[in-house]
């Protein structure tokens, strides 16, 4: 059976608590055997079956249980119980003899609280939600290296082993994992996938036993690296590659040219480390140099590629756990003074608030918080209309409440009918918004990046959500409920039930405040969403440094994974981008180890003759391999000097390419030509200065930025990048071609053009944007409608006044023109009202808005301007319709 | 009205009951298969969810319309853990009075239309 069908059966069981107990200690289990019959027939399977299976147990308790707990009436319980039945009993009759109302308020909430739940489930997988699949997760925590002005800096491997062999008083076991790409070769198939290099007790420290087979052994480490060509697969890769053949444990892989071992399989619901991938290989650490040949990260202590995660011994504090860290590092500072020089602490982060990666915390948490604090307004709209409606429907009603009343009901019954009535129609809401919510949820978790990887966003409906989605609905029941239900105990008996109007002044009073409410809360939203969308555009034309990215194309791959050696991948890399450089179309082209605005990048530390580097000053700056031909490719300009020739390699002196930002930080107001820059080992001559750009994201601010030559420090996994003034997609195919013709087995990936590359930078911005820009547009449709119906109904109201007032000799005019002043006067102070909040919202979010003042006039300006037209039509229709009317059936029809 | 006081006490029979009461009339049946053959009686009319369909039970069996039956056991698995309910000699002259008086009223209904 399915986790809903079971979820619905362990929610029915709690609510069989409603009977009496005789009843239900005689037929418990037959109850429960008649509910799996049930869900078991066709009509009740599926997502739908689910809903009418809720509803079909909903009508079995209204009807069954009155009449169960008959016997025990002379008991309080029993008659809270009867009552509450029979307040539900009239409010689902309520519900039905208005099919229209229901319709209307049902799908204004549904949207509201679907959003909701929709947005939540996101913030809840990515953020929020513990590891899925660790056991106490809440014991789990993440470490890292502290340097000057970076707080969380990766790990070395030696620097790992010493923390695990070191910190036992704190922690149970601490493990190490890094992404590393490997091409796995099986049946005759390769592929390129993201995989990981683990260390030997990664699945003890998160508390998962592999579903088949068995987890790497602690002790296989210590008997040295290469030893243990072993691997375990991840449940999803399992399932999509070997169809979840259980033999596969035993079979062998070819992970970049290696034989391996698949020894276990991940249980599914453990998908990794991480809240955004799901793994599909693990190997052990101690296989880097089969995994990834290069350089020897074993013995590394200055080399920092891994993540760390240890799990605190029960009952261990943070704070004992930073002491015993920090003492380790007092330790090693003693005993390797030069390696731990720099190291100035040990950041712990519970795995609970670290979200994507702690580094992003603030800014996931900014985002998240702006798109939950736009869902929630327009579930307050959403709210507000609905509470309108049943302002309108409170006055038909009134000779109803008033008969009730005078027949001696107590206001306090009357108000809790009225509220069982919102509320019931606040739970079918919920449940059609949990509805929308799984279609949204369904769509968020199939979005792909653009880029290569084993990306999976965790985001699903959990109990939390559950819970999240069944306290908005009920909150929502009692907010819009709660004003009409006082409202309309306050009438006056007798009026009431001779249909006068009572207690009009009140009345009014009410919807002029919904009027304001309704219009300020639009104007909130409307306007929050605007600056993003305006964000977005701002974003689009920031000048990324490099001319028309839709032409230019790009292609990595890496023959060390292989198995090639240096000198072979040189050739390689040679003979392509030759052929590349050759094809017609092609302008320029050269070869990279980094893509600006892509994932990755890394930074190298460096030393100025005559630069003294300010305490806690960043000494380290993000760099490229780069080949001849690169550059201009890119189109980056050049200010002054050259850009690298083929002359640049281990042979030739050691050159350097700075871009302006960086030329002007150690040398302002001299040319940076000629200057020396130490890192990488040599001392590099500056030969060039290039345009700024933008490197990790579009909204950065100018960073220092250098180029070295690829030939000089050659590594293997390259992207070739090409500027076409033809057909970019054919250039792609025929780049696929040439490297398929050197090495047939070589997979390619990220092929693309530099547009899509960029599409990763644009991601926040724009999946905010559309976001936001679908939630405004929904929010102006429910503001419009609401706007609408509020004013509307305040002047319906008036219809009677307006008719005499016109039978007593006034002008029609100036009658609308009164009508209208007021009208529009409440939508002034609400426009002011949200105006304010816009900008104290506005001042929230500036950090999140690209290229766009927080104050931005298009969004400040034309937003009230479009709401007050709203307004202004809301009012004159009715009100024209009002003072049209004739005098003599306004005041006969009471 | 028929002469036998403890019918007099039943009678007249809800419809639910009635169905009950003719699905039960053949043979010995568990709560299930009692409302499927009630929904089957009544073209899907009657949809009994299980409180429904047990507070019904129950009362019947108060009311001494039918009583639990000793289970064939030849229902598979889950055969031990059915309640099984039969028809007792009260219900049967119940439903057969009120099948009369039915079948009494369709025929002067019928013979007023011209049919």
């Amino acid at each position: 059976m399915t986790a809903r069908h079971d979820r619905i059966r362990r929610l029915y069981r709690r609510l069989l608590t409603l009977y009496p107990a005789d009843f239900r200690e005689r037929y418990e289990a037959d109850l429960l055997q008649v509910f799996d019959d049930r869900r078991r027939e066709r009509r009740f399977s599926g997502t739908w079956g689910g809903i009418r299976l809720v509803l079909f147990l909903l009508r079995d308790f209204l009807s069954s249980v009155p009449l169960a707990q008959e016997r025990r009436t002379d008991h309080w319980v029993g008659t809270m119980m009867n009552d509450l039945i029979q307040d539900l009993r009239y409010a689902l009759r309520m519900l039905v003899k208005n099919p229209v109302f229901t319709s209307a308020a049902v799908v204004t909430l549904a949207l509201g609280i679907g959003l909701n739940a929709a947005t939540f489930s996101a913030v809840n997988g990515l953020l929020l939600r513990p590891l899925p699949g660790a056991r106490d997760p809440d014991r789990l925590v993440q470490l890292y290296r502290a340097w000057p002005g970076m707080e969380y800096g990766s790990n070395s491997i030696p620097h790992y082993q010493d923390l695990r062999d070191r910190t036992g008083d704190a922690f149970e076991s601490v493990a190490a994992y890094n992404f590393t790409p490997m091409s796995v070769s099986a049946d005759g198939r390769s592929d390129r996938i993201m995989g990981m290099m683990v260390s030997a007790d990664f699945f003890q420290t998160y508390g998962v036993t592999p579903v088949l087979g068995r987890a790497f052994i602690p002790g296989e480490e210590s008997v040295g690296p290469g030893s243990h060509p072993v691997a375990i697969l991840g449940n999803g890769f399992w399932q999509e590659r070997f169809g979840g053949d259980p033999a596969v444990v035993g079979r062998t892989l070819v992970l970049n040219g290696h034989p391996f071992e698949v020894v276990g399989v991940a249980p599914a619901d453990f998908k990794g480390p991480v809240t955004f991938a799901s793994i599909p290989v693990y190997v052990p650490l101690m296989m880097q140099m089969q995994i990834a040949p290069g350089q020897n990260l074993i013995e590394s202590r200055g080399n920092n590629m891994m993540n760390v995660e240890a799990r605190l011994r029960d009952g261990v504090t943070l704070q004992r756990a930073q002491q015993v860290v920090d003492a380790t590092l007092a330790q090693l500072r003693e005993e390797l003074p030069d390696a731990y020089d720099d190291q100035v602490g040990t950041t712990i982060v519970r795995q609970g608030d670290a979200g994507i990666h702690p580094m992003f915390r603030s800014a996931q948490v900014g985002m998240s918080a702006v798109i939950m604090a736009v869902v929630l307004l327009l579930l307050l709209i959403a709210c507000v209309n609905v509470a309108n409606l049943f302002l309108a429907r409170a006055r038909e009603r009134r000779r109803e409440m008033g008969i009730r009343l005078s027949l001696g009901a107590g206001r306090l019954r009357v108000v809790r009918q009225l509220l069982t009535e919102s509320l019931v129609f606040a739970t079918l809401a919920g449940l059609a918004g949990l509805g929308l919510a799984h279609l949204a949820v369904g769509v968020l978790s199939n979005i792909r990046l653009p880029m290569d990887g084993p990306w999976h966003f965790g985001v699903e409906m959990d109990d939390r959500v559950l819970l999240f989605t069944l306290v908005v609905s009920l909150l929502t029941g009692i907010l819009f409920g709660l004003a009409p239900a006082l409202q309309a105990v306050k009438a006056e008996v007798v009026t009431a039930v001779k249909g006068e109007s009572a207690s009009q002044a009140g009345r009014s009073r009410m919807s002029s405040v919904l009027v304001v409410a309704q219009i300020a809360l639009s104007l909130l939203l409307l306007v929050s969403s605007g600056l993003f969308l305006r964000s977005l555009q701002g974003a689009t034309e920031i000048d990324p440094g490099f001319a028309e990215p839709a032409n230019l194309v790009t292609a990595s791959a890496d023959p060390g994974l292989q198995g090639y050696d240096e000198a072979r991948s040189r050739a390689f890399w040679d003979a392509v981008l030759q052929q590349v450089d050759a094809l017609p179309g092609v302008q320029a082209a050269g070869l990279t180890d980094w893509l600006p605005l892509g994932v990755g990048g890394s930074d190298r530390g460096v030393t100025i003759p005559g630069y003294e580097f300010a305490e806690g000053e960043l000494q380290s700056f993000i760099y490229g391999r780069v080949s001849e031909g690169f550059l201009e490719a890119l189109g980056v300009r050049l200010i002054e000097g050259r850009t690298f020739n083929p002359q640049d390699d281990a042979n030739g002196a050691p050159v350097i390419i700075v871009n302006q930002r960086m030329a002007e930080h150690f040398w302002p107001g001299q040319s940076a030509l000629g200057k020396i820059v130490h890192t990488a080992g040599k001392d590099r001559q500056v030969i060039g200065v290039v345009a700024n750009g933008k490197y990790r994201s579009l909204g950065e601010d100018p960073t220092d930025v250098m180029f070295l030559p690829e030939r000089e420090l050659s590594t293997s996994g390259l992207a070739i990048v090409a500027r076409t003034s033809g057909d970019p997609q054919a250039v792609l195919r025929r780049i696929q071609q040439i490297v398929r013709a050197e090495d047939p087995d070589l997979p390619v990936f990220d092929v693309r053009t530099m547009e899509d590359h960029m599409g990763i930078a644009l991601l926040p911005a724009r999946l905010g944007g559309t976001v936001l820009g679908l939630f405004g547009v929904l929010g102006l449709v429910l503001a419009a409608v609401g706007i609408y119906g509020v004013m509307a109904y305040s002047v319906a109201q008036r219809s009677r006044e307006l008719g005499i007032r016109v039978a007593l000799g006034a002008d029609r005019s100036r009658v609308l023109r009164l009508v209208l002043a007021e009208g529009l006067k409440l939508a002034a102070i609400g426009t002011v009202l949200g105006l304010v909040g816009a900008a104290a919202a506005a001042r929230l979010v500036r950090g999140l808005l690209y290229n766009v003042s927080s104050l931005d006039p298009i969004a400040f300006a034309g937003v009230p301007l479009l709401l007050m037209g709203v307004a202004a039509l809301a009012v004159y229709i009715p009100a024209r319709r009002a003072a049209g009317v004739e005098p003599m059936r306004v005041l006969k029809s009471e | 009205m028929t002469g036998r006081p403890e019918l007099d006490h039943v009678l007249p029979l809800t419809t639910t009951v009635f169905h009950v009461l003719v699905a039960l009339a053949s043979e010995p049946r568990h709560g299930y298969a009692i409302a499927q053959e009630v929904e089957a009686l009544t073209e899907g009319r009657i949809s009994m969810g299980p409180g429904t369909l047990y507070g019904s039970l129950q009362r019947m069996t108060d009311r001494g319309l039918i009583s639990e039956a000793e289970n064939p056991g030849e229902d598979g698995r889950h055969a031990e853990r059915r309640r099984y309910y039969r028809i007792t000699p009260l219900g049967e002259a119940a439903l057969r009075a009120e099948s009369e008086r039915l079948l009494r009223a369709v025929t002067v209904a019928q013979e007023r239309m011209g049919t």
